[in-house]
């Protein structure tokens, strides 16, 4: 059953693959453009819930006011099921023409040659910080656009430090002031609070840790570029501290999925990235929750970056590459997509996009955090290896082996390496 | 499902504690049978209960369901996950997500028993050339995981057009791709009499007549597990409908149910309850209605006819 819609779009893909062939080195002469009568349509996808499908119509309908010649379709899923989607659409060749992206998966679908490499598009990225740029880039280029950012810091609730009479913490601590700190809350929490979970589990706070002692996580090559020493030693910071109350144990943590120790009210502090304040906030009901930058022994390197939380990218195979590169340039820069998003994507990437959004609350917080570390800001790094998924998760269970004291320092080290430098060379 | 079934199948099977004036451990056989129940509730207590905590924390404010909160009832009990949930996502009312599921649960039942049981015949009652291999290849079919079929499936419908319609998800069910249940009504129809079709035949009637008046009614315990199984399996299914379907509009419940819980951002656990304790309820309801026939459909073995 081929109706007419079915053959011209066979027709379109055809031509369009027809012209990709032959138009390989002189790119963009494939692209084709609609007019305000007879508009082309160009799909986006996202993941995210509800309110951020609420955000995103109004996006929409926006840009689609101020280009009548571009029609936007838009569809989402959830986060988990968005990648198993885009896993098989890239194989069977139906990537959507504009996609919003996750880090993680950026260099693995840039290097299969799947993503629209953007510098050959028409996109401003005059307004957008240069230490964030690189992170959607792979060997020169750029694949995806940041629409947003979020920065690591370390998160506690005012209300319970003062209800056992512990002093608010500034942000300008080493790792021995911080593990006192949460040695503190435990001791006062009385087994109902404790200090926090183990942040040498958090694969980020380890990576900016390396970022302070000046070790690159990654070497240029995709190889680990830090030694099994450093991870002992890393692993080792929380040694003290391990099953005392000053860390939630792993057990009690288990038990308390979906929801996290801080946001189930049973630890006082939690180390994760600032984007993560509404989820917080909602889980525990707290009134009020604060942001401080993260422990460091050398208080001029915080080894502190802005990631990007999401980026926009399209699709190699778009036959739009034009209104794609409209809407994204549109996604990312316009004042009025930041008030419309506010922080609900992170804090938004662009200048012009930040400067056109009042924030308020909950937001403002976030904003003013990541202006506070403004002067300790350094490169973003690249995107991820490939398969840095499974490294970070194998990352977090095996130093929850830890916790449960099924591993020793040294044997959790072992069994991280071994499985990191299988993953490599397999995808290698 | 079959731990569904279990429950309800162990209470017929106590002996019910009937007055024995000869037996002198009457009072004792009593006690037995009490013990017995206890320990019979106490088990469906420990099945149940993830069912009954969905059902409780339905009623729940968000920051009370899961995490520390142990207790079962929450005292601010209301009603506003419910109203939240039927609200919809996106624009796109609950009500369309409802309708989608029951379109694709009842398509593929209406597809699978109308192209099972006439492949099913052919395979136990028309001895065609080839029949044994075609036979062993549909139950190979079987043994292939679903998940390698995903890609070069997708690449087809892909091709033809069809990504973001219903035909990808239903037209397997119409063409009996479901190899488990042709087997399932081959082996029914094995155990039918083949005197009857004999005695058919003499008296004139073709394939079509002894399919449609002798084999069809005879059948009707195989084709009821066949709608239940089915309409469950449809009902429940993430994965396909996940690659297909692209437009929201089109999402079944599966879909919907996944939006309220976006890790990312915030999650919104009490809508997605509230919204999980209604899809279960067609399919409590179906199962409820029909699940004597699936008793029936396993035991008579088709010799009641």
């Amino acid at each position: 059953m081929i109706n007419r819609r079915n053959f011209l779009t066979t027709v379109a893909l055809g031509t369009a693959s027809a012209a990709f062939l032959s138009a390989c080195g002189q790119s963009s002469s494939s692209s084709k453009t609609g007019s305000a009568e007879n508009p082309v349509t160009i799909t986006y996808t996202w993941w995210g819930n509800d309110d951020r499908a609420e955000r995103t119509r109004k996006a929409i309908a926006l840009f689609e006011s101020k280009n009548p010649d571009v029609k936007v379709n838009g569809n989402f899923t959830d986060f988990a099921g968005y990648w198993q989607k885009r896993a098989t659409e890239a194989a069977g060749g139906g990537l959507p023409d504009v996609m919003q992206w996750d880090l993680s998966y950026l260099r693995d679908y840039g290097q299969r040659n799947q993503l629209l490499d953007l510098g050959t598009v028409k996109i401003n990225t005059d307004a957008f910080d240069k230490s964030l740029l690189p992170s959607g880039q792979i060997r020169g280029k750029t694949y995806g656009i940041p629409t947003s950012t979020n920065a690591f810091a370390v998160y506690y609730d005012p209300a319970k430090l003062k209800a056992m009479g512990i002093a608010e913490p500034d942000g300008t601590w080493n790792y021995k002031e911080f593990n006192s700190f949460l040695a503190e809350v435990g001791q006062k929490g009385n087994g109902t609070l404790f200090g926090g979970t183990d942040y040498t589990g958090v694969w980020w706070m380890f990576n900016i840790w390396l970022r302070q002692n000046n070790i690159q996580a990654f070497t240029d090559e995709g190889k680990l570029g830090f030694s099994k020493d450093d991870l002992k030693k890393w692993w080792n910071t929380t040694a003290q501290l391990r099953g005392t109350s000053a860390i939630v144990g792993e057990d009690k943590t288990t038990q308390l999925l979906p929801k996290s120790p801080f946001g189930s009210n049973v630890t006082a502090t939690e180390v994760t990235w600032d984007n993560f304040m509404a989820g917080y906030l909602g889980d525990s009901g707290a009134k009020e929750l604060k942001l401080v930058p993260v422990p460091s022994d050398n208080s001029d390197n915080l080894g502190l970056f802005l990631k990007p939380s999401m980026l926009m990218v399209a699709s190699a195979k778009t036959k739009y590459k034009d209104a794609a590169a409209r809407f994204i340039d549109f996604m990312v820069n316009d004042p009025e997509v930041g008030q419309i998003f506010k922080t609900s994507r992170g804090v938004p990437a662009s200048k012009t996009q930040r400067d056109g959004t009042t924030f308020e609350g909950t937001d403002k917080l976030v904003v003013d955090y990541e202006k506070s570390i403004e002067k300790y800001l350094k490169d973003a790094p690249e995107p991820p290896i490939v398969g840095f998924g499974t490294l970070e998760s194998s990352f977090k269970r095996v130093s929850s082996d830890l916790n449960y004291g099924k591993l020793t320092i040294d044997g959790a080290a072992d069994a991280w390496f071994k499985e990191a430098e299988d993953l490599i060379k397999q995808n290698a | 499902m079959t731990t569904m079934a279990t429950p309800t199948q162990s209470t017929p099977a106590t002996p019910a504690p009937v007055y024995n004036p000869k037996s002198e451990s009457g009072t004792a056989k009593r006690i037995k049978s009490i013990i017995f129940h206890i320990v019979a509730l106490a088990l469906v207590g420990v099945v149940l209960y993830p069912a009954l905590w969905m059902v409780a924390s339905s009623f729940k404010p968000n920051s009370e369901i899961g995490g520390s909160t142990t207790q079962l009832w929450s005292n601010n009990f209301s009603f506003d996950n419910f109203v939240t949930a039927m609200d919809g996502i996106g624009g796109v009312s609950t009500l369309t997500f409802f309708t989608n599921s029951l379109i694709l649960a009842v398509g593929a039942v209406v597809g699978t028993i109308l192209s099972a049981s006439v492949s099913a015949y052919a395979f136990a009652r028309i001895n065609f050339p080839g029949r044994g291999i075609f036979f062993g290849m549909m139950i190979a079919t079987l043994l292939l995981p679903f998940h390698v079929v995903i890609i070069p499936q997708y690449i087809v419908f892909q091709q033809l057009g069809l990504v973001d319609t219903y035909v990808p998800l239903l037209i397997g069910k119409f063409l009996a791709a479901d190899a488990f249940f042709v087997f399932l009504m081959v082996q029914f129809m094995r155990n039918l009499p083949a005197e009857l079709d004999e005695a058919a035949r003499i008296d004139g009637a073709g394939h079509v007549r002894i399919f449609g008046s002798i084999m069809l009614p005879l059948m009707k315990p195989a084709l009821i597990s066949t709608s239940i199984f089915s309409f469950i399996w449809s009902w429940n299914d993430f994965l396909g409908p996940l690659l297909y379907l692209n437009t929201p509009e089109k999402y079944p419940l599966p879909l919907a149910l996944r939006l309220f819980v976006d890790q990312t951002q915030s999650s919104d656990y009490g809508a997605m309850i509230a919204m999980s304790v209604l899809a279960l309820l067609p399919v409590l309801v179906f199962f409820l209605v029909f699940q004597r026939y699936i008793v029936e459909g396993v035991s008579t073995q088709g010799l009641k006819g």
